[in-house]
This record gives structure tokens, sequence and C-alpha cells, in this order.
């Protein structure tokens, strides 16, 4: 295995239209890790998770996930990619005409893996999230909430070795994000790297884990048990 | 690929196709008719074509003797034509033959107009048909210059107007069916385009979750597939059915006015290959229609 799941070295991002969105950004996640990327909107945070997830390429320098050197992949291997990734969303994304349990299943029918399997792991990875009373429920019935548990049993289901989240609790209440969290926790607890993108400072303060702040495209601060903001000596727990 | 795999895309088509009514019963009524309209086309073309050669390969030369001529000098011309080598067969048509012929052809309900008038104003004639239609012009001039024969009648124009459009008729229609076929791929396309566009988040999340374009796009071909054959099939009926009728009405009509040189194909001589045709059409069209409207949308 490689300890560092996600290396990004000296990586600057410039758009067609001239915006300069990351700045010479290198950041290293290690095996087992839970980081926080953090920063406004406009920050880069966005443009970092796209690399990661092999949207967008470097202008400069160079990404690996996974061993993968991902600036370099080429288009067709980018499924490759994805597969050894679980990716939630702040729109969860969950497929409208497939129900929760197909849902899940997909990710699973995707890696062409064996029904047998599918039926095994389906169920475990929907008890895992608390959703399994839903499992024949569509994505339009369920809350917000159970849509982006959902989200991350599919993200689950394939046992992946990095998990990215895209501002996961972007469209939830307080209660949910913090069951979200929970979960996100509970799932790097198991051994899976956890990456997420957010602006919820409450939330960040709150985990006190990794934090990997940008600020205009710029690395500020990568900091072990960090805070949101740059005020670690008095520092509250929000609620 | 793997078997559970095609499975799984095969069920998915069908799930689409039927999940996505709306979309469906577009893209079908615009292939279903597209093939319809193809289907008249080739009918006709069939059917020119095998009249064509039916008259091609039985040219009929008439041969009028002269008004004047007593029973031993029309027997001489009889005579001649029954030891022709080229002729196959001949009909003697008698003076009276002709007489009412012309009455029940000409002056059907004013034979008032022929009162005074007897079967020997009309000529004795012959009707011959050869062995071998090249051999035609050398026996028109042979009788053309028999004594006792006023004149010869031969379809030379006819025929040569026709062996014309045999030369056309295939160019002509084959350029109308690649055109119908265009138009039609480009309709459809369109209509699955709409489709996919209706579902291109659904498309963009497969992407995103690590599928690969194949994965995407063989549900949308079979859809496609399906979406074809369903339209083969409808055309087939349509076009089977008012064929079927059309043909028993005009062979009704032909034996009831005597006439026997237009002769229709036979809808089960044809059937088949119209089966084939529209599948092969519907498969390619629908394949091909969805190939080309998913592209856009896998791009992420």
């Amino acid at each position: 295995m490689y300890s560092k799941v996600v290396e990004v070295k000296n990586v600057t991002k410039r758009y067609p239209n001239g915006t300069v969105a990351l700045k010479n950004v290198s950041v290293k996640i290690n095996k087992g890790e839970f980081a926080f990327i953090i920063g406004s909107s406009g920050s880069g945070k966005s443009t970092l998770i796209k690399m990661i997830l092999k949207e967008e390429n470097p202008t400069e320098g160079d990404v690996f996930i996974n061993g993968y050197e991902v600036s370099a992949m080429r288009r067709k291997d980018i499924p490759v990619l994805r597969r050894s990734l679980g990716i939630v969303f702040q729109d969860f994304r969950l497929l409208p005409g497939k129900t929760v349990y197909e849902n899940v299943a997909f990710a699973m029918q995707i890696v062409e893996a064996l029904p047998k399997e599918i039926r095994r792991q389906v169920p475990m990875a929907l008890a895992l999230v608390g959703i399994s009373r839903k499992a024949n429920a569509y994505p339009g019935q369920l809350s917000g909430g159970e849509q982006q548990r959902v989200a991350l049993a599919r993200a689950l289901v394939n046992n992946p070795s990095l998990l990215v989240a895209d501002e996961p609790t972007g469209n939830l209440d307080p209660e949910n994000s913090w069951e979200i969290m929970r979960l996100l926790n509970e799932i790097n607890q198991r051994g899976t790297t956890v990456v997420i993108a957010t602006h919820e400072k409450y939330i960040v303060d709150a985990m006190r884990k990794r934090v990997v702040v940008l600020d205009k495209g710029i690395l500020v601060r990568d900091q072990q048990k960090g805070l949101y903001g740059d005020e670690d000596k008095n520092y509250q727990i929000h609620n | 690929m793997k078997i559970r795999t095609t499975k799984y895309i095969i069920k998915e088509g069908f799930i689409n196709a039927y999940k996505n009514k709306l979309m469906s019963l577009a893209s079908l009524s615009i292939i279903t008719a597209s093939l319809i309209i193809f289907g008249v086309f080739f009918l006709a073309a069939v059917n020119l074509r095998h009249n064509i050669r039916t008259l091609e390969e039985q040219p009929e030369i008439q041969v009028f003797c002269y008004l004047e001529l007593d029973e031993t000098q029309i027997n001489i011309i009889e005579e001649d034509i029954k030891g022709n080598p080229y002729v196959r067969e001949y009909k003697a048509v008698s003076k009276r033959e002709a007489f009412e012929k012309v009455k029940t052809e000409m002056f059907d309900g004013k034979e008032s107009v022929l009162e005074g008038l007897d079967e020997s104003i009309m000529p004795v004639s012959y009707i011959i048909k050869l062995e071998d239609s090249s051999k035609s012009r050398e026996v028109v001039e042979h009788y053309r210059g028999l004594s006792g024969v006023e004149k010869v009648s031969y379809p030379q124009q006819a025929i040569d107007f026709i062996s014309r459009i045999t030369y056309w008729i295939p160019l002509i229609s084959s350029l109308l069916l690649g055109i119908l076929l265009l138009v039609s791929m480009l309709i459809i396309s369109n209509t699955i385009k709409l489709t996919v566009f209706a579902r291109r988040r659904e498309i963009n999340i497969m992407k995103y979750i690590g599928a690969t374009d194949w994965f995407i796009r063989w549900p949308f071909i079979v859809e496609g597939v399906i979406i074809g054959i369903v339209g083969a099939v409808f055309a087939f009926a349509v076009v089977g059915y008012g064929y079927n009728a059309l043909e028993g009405r005009i062979t009704e009509d032909m034996a009831k006015i005597g006439v026997d040189i237009i002769k229709i194909v036979g809808i089960k001589d044809i059937a088949i290959q119209i089966v084939g045709i529209y599948c092969l059409i519907g498969v390619a069209v629908g394949a091909v229609g969805s190939f080309i409207s998913i592209r856009k949308y896998l791009q992420v």
C-alpha cells in the first residue's frame, strides 16, 4: 500500500479565463488520515477536489492519488481512478430513477461485482449509514439527510481507500450535518482515508482534525488538530 | 464484458425505454413513419422492376391483315406465323372478336355510334409472342414485308421507354431512400438527444462514480435498438396489411377488365425481405442515433 494516499506537488491551476485558482500548492495526506480542506468560496478548495477526481488537470505540478499519477492519466483510465475512490457531493447526486438499494448496488455493478457480493455488501452499507428501512424508496421520497446517507453508503460500498467529500453538509441542517460527520468519522476509524472540503466553521472547530487552509489559491496553513480560524488559544465548541 | 454486465445492460435498456415512455413514443413514431414511407417506395420499386422484367420478356407483336383479304390469303399469313421459329405462341383475332372489342372498350354505352356498321370494318389480326425478345425487330421487319399485311404494331417506343426506366428507377429510388434514411436518422438522433439531455445529470453521476463510457453508452444503445425493432414491427404491420389489401384489389380489378400485363408481387414473396430490411434499418438507426446523441455528455 502507498502510505501517501493523496500527494499534490507544487500544483498551480490557471483557468483559460486567466483566473489562478491554485498557486504552487503542495499537500500530502497519509493513509488513515482525516483532513479538512477549508477556505471561503473562491479559495481554491473546489479546484483541489476537482484535481483529485481528475475533473481538472493542473497547469503545473503533479497529483498522485492511491499511487496513480493522476495528472498524466489518460481519459480512458479515469474510471479506474474513480472506482478506487468514494465520492460524496454537496448535492448528493443519486440516480433519481433507481431505488436506494439500486443506487448503492449500481456502484458495484460498475466494477462488475458478483451478484452474490452485491447482495451481501449493499445491505451492510445501508445498515452502516442507518438507512436500511428505506432501501426500496426512491431518492425523491427522502429528506436531504437521508439522501446524503445513501450517497455515503454508495461511496463506501466498494471499500475505497480514500473517501472524498465536497461540502457534504452544504445542503443539510445542523442535526443532519452532525450525523453525516459522525458517519464520516466512523468510516475513518475503520481505516479509510477521509478528505472533506468544507466551509462549516462549527464542524471543523468541534472535530479538531487536520486542517488544510486555502486562501485565494494559496496554502496558508496545514495544521493537525486545527481550528477553522487561526484562534487556537481561545476556541469554543459549537453545537 | 462479463455476462452479468451484458444482462444488466440489456435489462437497463428495457427499463429505460419504459421509464422514458414519452420520449420512446416520440422516437418510435418517427422511426415507424420513416419506415412506412420507405416501405412504400421500396414496394413501388420492387413492383416496377418486376413488371418491367415481365414486359421485357414478353413484348407483343400484333400483325394486322388488309381488310379485303380472303380466307386463303389470310391462311397464308397464318401459316407463315405458325412456321416461324421465333414465335412461341400466337393468337388469331377474328373480325368478330375485333369488332366486339372495339364496341365494348371504345364505345361502351354509346354503341349507337356504330349503328349500321358491322364486323367487316375490322381486319383480322394475329397477336404474337416471341421466344426471345431480342429477335423482335427481325420478326417485325419480316411481317412488315409480307404481302397482305397492312401494318405491324409493336410497342417499340414503350419498350425503349421501359428500358430507360429500368435504368433510372433503381438509381432514383436508392437516392430517395438514402435521403429518407438520413433524414430519419437525424430526427431520431435528435429525439434521443432530448432523452439524453433530460438524463445528462444521470450520465454525469455515473461518470463520477467510475462508470466507463461503454457502460453508460450500452443501455442507451439497447434502448435505441429496442425502439428501432418495435418501430420495424409496427411499420411492417401497417405496410404489410395495406399492401396485402391493395394487392388483392388490384389483382381483382385487373382480372375484371381482362388485363394481365401488370402483375403485383405477392406480399408473401417479399415479406421476409421487408422484415429483414426493416429490422436492419431500425437497429442501425436506433444504435447510431443513440451513439451520436450521448457522445457530448460523456466528456466529464
